[in-house]
Order: C-alpha cells, then structure tokens, then sequence
C-alpha cells in the first residue's frame, strides 16, 4: 500500500441532511419508482383487457359508486396537509411540532383505511366475477397495502417520537415519511379516475 | 484522528490505531446470534455468493439428470411427470436463483470496493432480501423433493399453469419463488443505485465511474423496471387466479392468456441482459488489467451499456412470435431485435481494439474472456436467426432454442463468471486460484459447452422439440443426443475441478497480497480480503485507473469517526464530499420479517387468510426494525434545507 495523505478533512461536514442529500430520500424515492411501476403495469393490464369486452362495465355489471371513493378521494388529499406540516416542522427543527403533526397525519390517515373497505365494494362486482372485476379488485387491493403500510410507518414515528428521544436525524426521516405519504396519495388519483369514472367513460 | 490539518501525511502508526478502532466499530458481533444478525456488507454479499453458486450446483445436476436421460431413446431413467418438473425447476433455478442473484451478489461484493465506500447504503435492507431469498430457495427445493416441484417450464404459460390445467400447488410454488427472487432482486437493485449514487469516492465524477460499476448500475435500473413486471403477473395475477378465482387469464369471464405472455416477457427479455450486461461489465477490468492499458473507447462503452437497456425493453415481443400479433408489430420487434446486437457489437470491436495493441497475459481471466468472445458470438448470431419471423415459427419450441439460449447465458454470462471467479478471489479470500486447475477447467468448460450444445441446432432443426422427456428410435436422434450428454458431463467434471480448485485455494492457495494482479481498480487499494471497514482512510480519485497513477502517495480524506459507523456521502454528479452518514448496526429484524414474508406467501398458497396473518406479524418486526435502528442521540450537525448549518442534539 502507498503511503496516504490527508488531502482533505471531512469532520466539519453535517452528518444529518434532508431531502435528496441523504440516504433515506433516495431509497424512499426507489420504492415509489417500483411501486408506482407496479401500479402503471396493472392499469395497463386493465386497459388491455378493455379490448376484450364491447361494454364496459361488461355485461350486466353495474358502474363502480361514486359516493365514498369521492368521499375518501377528499379525504386522502385533505390529509396531505399535516403530512405537510409533519414535513414542514421536521425540516425546522421542531420536534414539538413533528410530534403534533405526526399524531394528527395519524388520525386523518386511520378513516381512508376504513374508508378503503367500502371503497372496495362501491366497485359493485366481485373479483371472481368477471376478469374486469379481477382487474378493478387487484389494482384497488395493491393500493391498500400501500397505503396500510405508510399508515403504519407513520403510527410507527408517531409512536417513537413520542416514546423517547429521538436522535435528530429523525427529523428527517419525518420529512420523508410525508415525502412518501404525498406519492401514495398522488398515485391514487389516476386510479380513482380509470377505475371508478373511468368505466362511466370508456 | 480527526483533528489532521490538511494534506498531511499520514504516520503508519496512527493508520494502525484508527484501523483497529474502525475495526471494533463495524465488525458484525460473532456467535451465532451475531451470525444471523449479520449486516456487513461483504458478509452478506460473500453468503449470497456461495448460496447462489449451490444453486448453479443444483440447477447443474438437474441438467445432467435430463441429459442423462435424453441420452438414449426410449430411455427409462426418469419419466414424464419428473421430467416435467426437471426443466423447470432447472430453468427456474438458473435464472431467478442462480444467474440473477449471481450477477448482484458480485455487484454487492464489488460496487462498495469499487467506489471506495465502507460499505453499501443499506446494509439491513441487503440482509433482509438476502434471507428472502434464502426463503424462495427453501422453499423450491423442498417442494420439489416432496414431488411438489413445479412442472410448467420456467415460463409457466398460461392456461397450462392456470387452476384449471394445473391443479394442486405445483405452479403456486413456482409463482411465489418467484416473488422472493424479485423482492431480494428489487431490494439489491435499490440498494446499488443509491451506493452508486451518493456513495462515491471524492473525486469519482461520473466519468470516472469504472465500467463494471456502470453496468451494475445499468443494470439495476432495469431490475427496477422489470422485476416488477414479472412479480405482478405471478403475485398479483397468476397466484390470484388460483387462489381466490379471478379471471386475469380466464378467457370466458374475459380473461386473456396472451396478457401473461406479454407480461412475462416484457420482464424476461431484459432478465437476459440482466444477466449479461454485468457480466460483460466484467470483462472490461479484466481486459485492462491483463493488456496493461485503459479500455479503448470508454464513452462508447458506457452509452452501450445504456443503449442496450433502452433497447431491452422494446423486444420482448419477438418471444411471441409464434402468436397472433400483428404484423406490423411482428417486422418493428424484428428490427428492434436485430438492432440491440449494434450496442454489443460496439463493446466487442472495444476489447477486440484494446486486445490488439497491447500484449495480452494469457491468464486464466483472459482465456473465460476468449472464451466468451467465441462462445457468445456463436449464441448472438443463432440470436439474430430467431428475430427473423419466418425462421423462428420453424425453430420455435424446438432443441435450436434451447441451443441458442445455453449458448447465450454461458457464453454471455457464466464464461465472464469464471474469469471473474479467477480474477477476483483474490478479494474475496485474500488467495490466489490455482493456475494450472484453471486451465484445466476453462478447456473442459469450453470444450463440454459446444459438445453439449452445438448438436442441439441440429437436433432442432431436425424437428426435435424441448421439453420432450424421451423420442423414439426411429427419429435419429439417438447419436446426437447422445453427444450431447457426453458433453453435459465434460461440463460436470470441469466444475468438479473448479470445485476442488476453490475449496484447495481457499484453505491453502497462494497468498494473494493486496494487488496481485497490479490492477487499477479502487478495490485494489485496500487488503485482501478487505477488512470490515473496507479502507482505513477514503480515497481520492483523480483519474479513470486509481491506482495506475504514478504518485507516490495514496491521497485520502480523514475527519470520519472511527467510534461509530460513519459514511462519507458525496454529490452525485461531481462526487464532492458531502455529509457524512450514520449506518445502522447488526439487526435480527431483517431475517424475522424475511421469515413473515416467507409465511406469508407460502401460507397464501394453502389459506388467503394467512396473508392477513402474515402481514400483522411483518409488521411487528418492521416496527421493532425502525425502533432500534435510531442511533445514539448526540449532538449532530444539521444542514436545513434552507442552507443554514445548526449544531443540535
Ligand atoms: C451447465 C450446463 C447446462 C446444461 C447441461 C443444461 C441443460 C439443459 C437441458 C437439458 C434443458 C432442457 C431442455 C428441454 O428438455 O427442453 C435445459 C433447459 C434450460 N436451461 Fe439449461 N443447462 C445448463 C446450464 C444452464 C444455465 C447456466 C442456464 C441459465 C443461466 C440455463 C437455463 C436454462 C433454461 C432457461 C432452460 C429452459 C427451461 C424450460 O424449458 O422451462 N441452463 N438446460
Ligand atoms: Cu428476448
């Protein structure tokens, strides 16, 4: 081995960085890209079995309501406001504030989840019905595992920053968190679009 | 330590101190509970590496089982139904358990070296898709022997694996195998763009990226954009066809069997160059170390790189062929088809022009990269017969594919394999390989490879289909095949060697040295096998070969702390240092929700309620995961996104 010279020193360098200058946003954002991929190759399945039907809804199968996913479609971008805020005060600093945020991001979130049960239902067929009704149930049943596991995520911090002190990078990874909760609502919208008013259309 | 002023020389003995302290920090604690809590980048790189090559061990004596059979017609060592389940447990084991996972196990091993990090950027989330992996390998092996081994051929086309044409659990295991490979691939793949992107030495600008590092990184975005693909069709459509009946692929509730071939393909095409990009990624340092100079036309090989895998994902069509699609689309995939040989062309004539001026050393490396060129260019050429439509309704389904595949994935992936075996086990075990086993085993490899495999073009064009357990006498193809197995077992006796070369050479062989080969690469730069920290100090890059610059002295960066697991992180495009990171140390949570996930799946086969089950308890393992990766609470520096730097605890 040569002999090493410090050409430069590092120390003074910050060890806790938000957004694209840490680690965490960049794995938070691979997951989204498989997850959202994920999400385009089902629809575009959905679309495909399209050709197959002349109707759609096919046969006599009714029109997905409307009522609760527009109900739940509100609520679901209502809640981005105290991610926001969860974002907002954990890039301050201000883990008073992430704590009360997190807390209420928390109980905002809790309802789309029960919401999504009925939201199911309002589909109007069942998933061993007919190949539409598979591909409706499929692509609404991929979305509520994500959003059953962000929700988690976000009991999840809420529970720690409320249990001990947190070293402050988690200020950080609250930011994040948000970061992703903003993704799995913004993705649902294209699918509350094809899946529910879609069938009214095409 | 972290007080040096700058541009100073470092003295032996303070390296020595902050290496032992380095060391305390980052080794992964012993015991079997440290055992399987084990995070280190190069540990859990190493036991992917060696589960995979079992796996090719696997995948190998199922090959020659089948080859044992085929020898002779109307041969009655092994019948229709295990047969079945031989060729696709082989195939399956070859591409999702062994190729795919081979190729990112050297990517996990070597990136971090290569880039100059101290280790990879999440080295739990490494550990988790390791042990899910390990699951699917279980998980298909056990069901094979209890005669549950899935029987649809590594392309589980539907209707035949549907519930209809395949009842029982014989295609649910190979739907859920398939959903760990992917997740562990997915987690890989994520986990070397980050490393490659936030993780790099100062000074590695992106045009310094070594070539493998940049197929590694090609490559895993392709991971990202195919694995996907073929988990939806298995885990969101398949195993839900024949678990709770619905009708992706039912065609009388208007279902769509060709919507799984699209599917499937639109992953497989690109698993091909998955499997291959990296695989040529290697070639490039071992060609430049062994002609002593820098590749010839670095730029045109990166954007080859690039350019393929757009490419791979246009072409998925020409698998289909054989079906009604329009024709139209049929001549634009067969121009695709024939276009993508361009951008390999263009990495071939690279080497080929490298190999030309200098004076090539004939080591072992070098002969698997002759090797591959031979080998390769026979598979790409049978490659560009199949894109032509007419050709391929003649050949389709027969012994022509399976040549021209093996040709492929041998020559294209597991010839620059072994080169790289040989040229890196020197850091993986800090020993040399035995030169002259080597040479043993590259002749019966290369020799064994065309004896099996060149005769099946004839046999196919013969009109010999695959996945035939057995043929009558009558058919003539009695001699051929039987060459063929003669060559299976040349292949069979040339891994032997390997074999008892690499266990040997571990225990015993040569001690390598840090450098055994003067190469130029960063992985060099540190011992062999490099300690748990990887490098003392992180290097400063200021060229494309490190360490073939003629200055006396390792330029370093200093200031990380030794006391807990600091990573430097830089800026992606210039690779200025940047922050510095906190890794997350040895955790038992990864391989606990591995083992949820593995509930999970497998129990959905036999009950759906037990994903119900599976998912309450993933999620009290990954709610103790993130409880105990939080670090120590110090005071840190905090940079705000608003650019004011504040010191807080
Ligand atoms: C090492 C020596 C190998 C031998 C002797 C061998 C032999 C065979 C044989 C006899 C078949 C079945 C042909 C049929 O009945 O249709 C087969 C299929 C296959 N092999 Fe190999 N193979 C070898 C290595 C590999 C490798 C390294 C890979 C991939 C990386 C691979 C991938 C496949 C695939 C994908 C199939 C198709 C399976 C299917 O039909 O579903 N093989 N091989
Ligand atoms: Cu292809």
């Amino acid at each position: 081995m040569k002999p090493l010279r410090s050409s430069a020193d590092v120390s003074a360098l910050p060890s806790v960085t938000f957004g694209p200058r840490s680690l965490m946003w960049w794995g938070t954002l691979g997951f989204m890209t498989i997850e959202g991929w994920t999400t385009a190759l089902l629809v575009g399945s959905y679309l495909y079995l399209r050709q197959n039907y002349h109707g759609w809804p096919p046969l006599r199968t009714p029109n997905p309501s409307l009522l609760i996913p527009s109900i739940n479609l509100a609520l679901m971008l209502v809640s981005i406001v105290p991610a926001w805020m969860v974002a907002r005060a954990g890039k301050r600093l201000d883990e008073a504030a992430v704590k009360k945020w997190l807390v209420i991001s928390s109980i905002v979130s809790v309802p789309t989840l029960v919401l999504r049960w009925y939201e199911l239902w309002a589909l109007n067929t069942r998933w061993d019905t007919t190949a539409y009704g598979s591909a409706a149930w499929t692509i609404v049943g991929f979305h509520t595992s994500l959003l059953l596991l962000d929700i988690c995520d976000t009991i999840g911090l809420a529970i720690f920053f409320h249990a001990k002190k947190l070293p402050i990078k988690a200020c950080s990874d609250a930011a994040d968190n948000s970061f992703y909760w903003y993704f799995t609502v913004g993705i649902w919208v294209p699918i509350y679009l094809i899946v529910y008013v879609g069938p009214r259309i095409f | 330590m972290s007080n040096l002023p700058v541009a100073q020389l470092l003295v032996e003995a303070d390296v020595a101190r902050e290496a032992a302290a380095l060391d305390a920090t980052w080794r992964d604690k012993s015991g079997v509970w440290g055992w399987l809590c084990a995070v280190e980048q190069k540990t859990i790189a190493r036991r992917y590496i060696i589960t995979t090559f079992l796996m090719f061990l696997a995948g190998g004596m199922e090959a020659a089982l089948m080859r044992l059979q085929l020898a002779r017609p109307e041969n009655a060592l092994i019948g229709p139904d295990r047969y079945n389940q031989l060729f696709t447990v082989h195939g399956t084991t070859m591409m999702f358990l062994f190729a795919v996972p081979m190729m990112q196990a050297m990517g996990l091993y070597l990136v971090p070296l290569m880039v100059g990090a101290r280790s990879i950027a999440f080295p739990r989330l490494n550990a988790f898709g390791y042990w899910n992996y390990v699951v699917g390998v279980v998980f298909l092996y056990v069901s094979l022997f209890i005669n549950m081994g899935p029987d649809t051929g590594w392309t589980a086309y539907v209707p035949l694996s549907g519930p209809a044409y395949s009842p029982g659990h014989r295609v649910d295991v190979w739907a859920q195998v398939v959903t760990f490979t992917e997740i562990s691939a997915l987690c890989g793949a994520v986990n070397l763009i980050v490393t490659v992107f936030k993780m790099r030495a100062p000074g590695m600008s992106l045009n310094r990226i070594p070539v493998f590092v940049w197929a590694q990184l090609v490559v895993a975005f392709m991971i990202v954009f195919a694995m996907p693909a073929v988990a939806t069709g298995s885990t969101l459509m398949l195993a839900l066809d024949r678990a709770v009946n619905t009708h992706w692929f039912n065609p009388a509730e208007g279902g769509d069997a060709l919507l799984w071939q699209h599917i499937f393909w639109f992953f497989g095409h690109p698993e091909v160059y998955i499997i291959f990009l990296p695989a040529i990624g290697m070639i490039t340092p071992i060609v430049e170390t062994f002609c002593r100079r820098a590749v010839f036309g670095y730029t045109a090989m990166v954007m080859a790189n690039i350019t393929t895998a757009f490419f791979a994902f246009g072409l998925w069509v020409h698998h289909m062929f054989a079906t009604p699609i329009p024709e139209l689309g049929q001549s634009l995939f067969t121009a695709a088809s024939m276009v993508i040989a361009v951008p390999t062309g263009i990495q071939i004539f690279c080497w080929i022009a490298t190999l030309w001026g200098g004076r090539p050393r004939l080591t072992v490396p070098m002969l698997f990269v002759l090797g591959f060129l031979f080998t390769f260019i026979n598979g790409g050429i049978t490659g560009v017969m199949l894109a032509s439509v007419a050709f391929d309704k003649e050949a389709h389904d027969t012994f022509f594919v399976v040549a021209h595949l093996h040709y492929v994935l041998i020559g294209g992936g597991l010839m620059p394999l072994f080169g790289a075996f040989y040229f890196w086990f020197p850091k993986l075990t800090g020993r040399l390989l035995n030169t002259a086993l080597g040479k043993l085993h590259f002749w019966l490899f290369v020799i064994g490879t065309n004896v099996t495999f060149f005769p099946m073009h004839i046999l196919g064009l013969n009109g010999m289909p695959r996945r035939i357990y057995t043929y009558a006498e009558t058919t003539g193809w009695g001699t051929l095949n039987m060459l063929a197995t003669v060559g299976a077992l040349t292949i069979a006796l040339s891994v032997l060697v390997f074999l008892i070369n690499a266990v040997r050479s571990w225990f015993s062989g040569e001690h390598a040295g840090d450098n055994p080969w003067d190469a130029a690469g960063l992985e060099w730069a540190t011992t062999s096998p490099p300690p748990s920290y990887n490098f003392v100090h992180t290097p400063v890059v200021r060229s494309r070969h490190p360490l073939w610059e003629t200055t006396v002295e390792q330029p370093v960066v200093t200031g990380l702390r030794s006391d807990r697991r600091e990573i430097l992180l830089t800026t992606t495009f210039d690779a200025q240092p940047d922050s510095r990171h906190v890794g997350p140390d040895g955790s038992i949570w990864p391989l606990y929700v591995a083992l949820c996930m593995g509930l999970l799946f497998i129990g959905s086969i036999f009950s759906p309620y037990s994903v119900l089950a599976g998912i309450g308890i993933s999620l009290i393992g990954l709610f103790f995961w993130g409880w105990q990766s939080t670090q120590d609470v110090e005071v840190e520096r905090v940079a705000l996104p608003d650019g004011r730097m504040v010191d807080r605890l």
